[in-house]
């Protein structure tokens, strides 16, 4: 009878701890919270464009073809670091938004301009509005936009080698 | 010397007290109507940080968690009662933009399982309590 007393207890912290331990090895980032918005259509919007004086209405951009859409702005380091693999989905033939998050337009035209831009069309989001639909809550992101407008990926942070490849490799399962 | 022990004791407990009241509304956010304010308040006051992820948006001092106040309370003018603000949060952000999360069937475990222990606590008190008696 003593003995059990004692006996489950031990067993019972034993499983607890493996649980612990299985978390922690396993790659996880707590951080990293699932949107809302998957398999969702995308929000609808009309903004300012960057580059030109036409107006940006969501609903004719999205639906026709798979959009990449990253939101950046010049002052967040981790959108300068992930520049070049945009560069690379813009050079594969993807289209990308880019949305410029409260950020002064004259700087991002420069930092366009120097870094290289590939982005198709640069919808404005002055004061984090268009970001609030999207359920953004640190720049830079990252969403997958399927043919059909509705969102089937989204990533939270700068695009590292790793995701750049993950996205590639959910963008060719998307296309089929 | 205890004296002078219970004197800090009292002040780090008071520190709390008001470390726990403080808040991040800027004065220009606040509305004019006071009832109104307090709803946007108590609704933020349930809101999570996105950003910070353990306060809620109206400790919080993140360019994001003052959008979001600034939004509800244009939301709490515009006449939305709670339940449409709720769920304007959570349509975009999910449920963990809440702080308390909701009771649904997917939360059901959660909710209910400190109950189940709670009863099988008692349960294996009892019934040790009744055999180290009846020895």
């Amino acid at each position: 009878m003593f003995k059990r007393v004692f006996t489950i207890p031990i067993i019972l912290f034993l499983f607890v701890l493996s649980v612990f331990f299985y978390l922690l090895i396993i790659e996880r980032d707590p951080l990293d919270l699932p949107s809302n918005l998957l398999n969702k259509n995308v929000p609808d919007f009309e903004a300012k464009s960057l580059l030109n004086d036409e107006k940006f209405v969501a609903s004719n951009e999205f639906g026709n073809e798979l959009v990449l859409v990253n939101f950046f702005a010049t002052w967040c380091k981790p959108c300068r670091d992930e520049h070049i693999y945009i560069k690379k989905f813009s050079k594969r033939g993807i289209r990308i938004i880019g949305i410029n998050y409260k950020d002064k337009s004259a700087n991002a035209i420069k930092w366009l301009g120097k870094l290289g831009n590939p982005y198709s069309n640069i919808p404005i989001d002055k004061d984090g509005r268009i970001a609030i639909d999207w359920g953004v809550y640190g720049i830079p992101e990252t969403f997958i936009v399927d043919s059909k407008g509705i969102i089937k990926y989204r990533h939270v942070g700068p695009v590292t080698k790793k995701i750049y490849k993950k996205i590639n490799l959910l963008i060719n399962e998307i296309e089929k | 010397m205890i004296k002078k022990n219970f004197i800090i004791i009292i002040y780090i407990l008071l520190i709390q007290v008001f470390a726990n009241n403080s808040f991040a509304v800027e004065p220009d956010e606040i509305l004019k109507n006071p009832k109104k304010e307090l709803r946007a308040r108590n609704i933020s006051k349930n809101i999570r940080c996105m950003v910070c992820q353990n306060q809620s948006i109206d400790e919080s001092g993140a360019p994001l968690a003052k959008d979001l106040r600034i939004l509800i309370r244009s939301q709490v003018k515009d006449g939305k009662n709670d339940k449409e603000i709720y769920k304007f949060l959570t349509d975009r952000y999910g449920d963990f933009i809440l702080l308390k999360p909701p009771f649904k069937l997917t939360t059901f475990a959660l909710w209910i399982f400190p109950f189940i222990f709670l009863l099988i606590g008692i349960f294996i008190i009892f019934y040790y309590n009744k055999k180290s008696l009846n020895k």
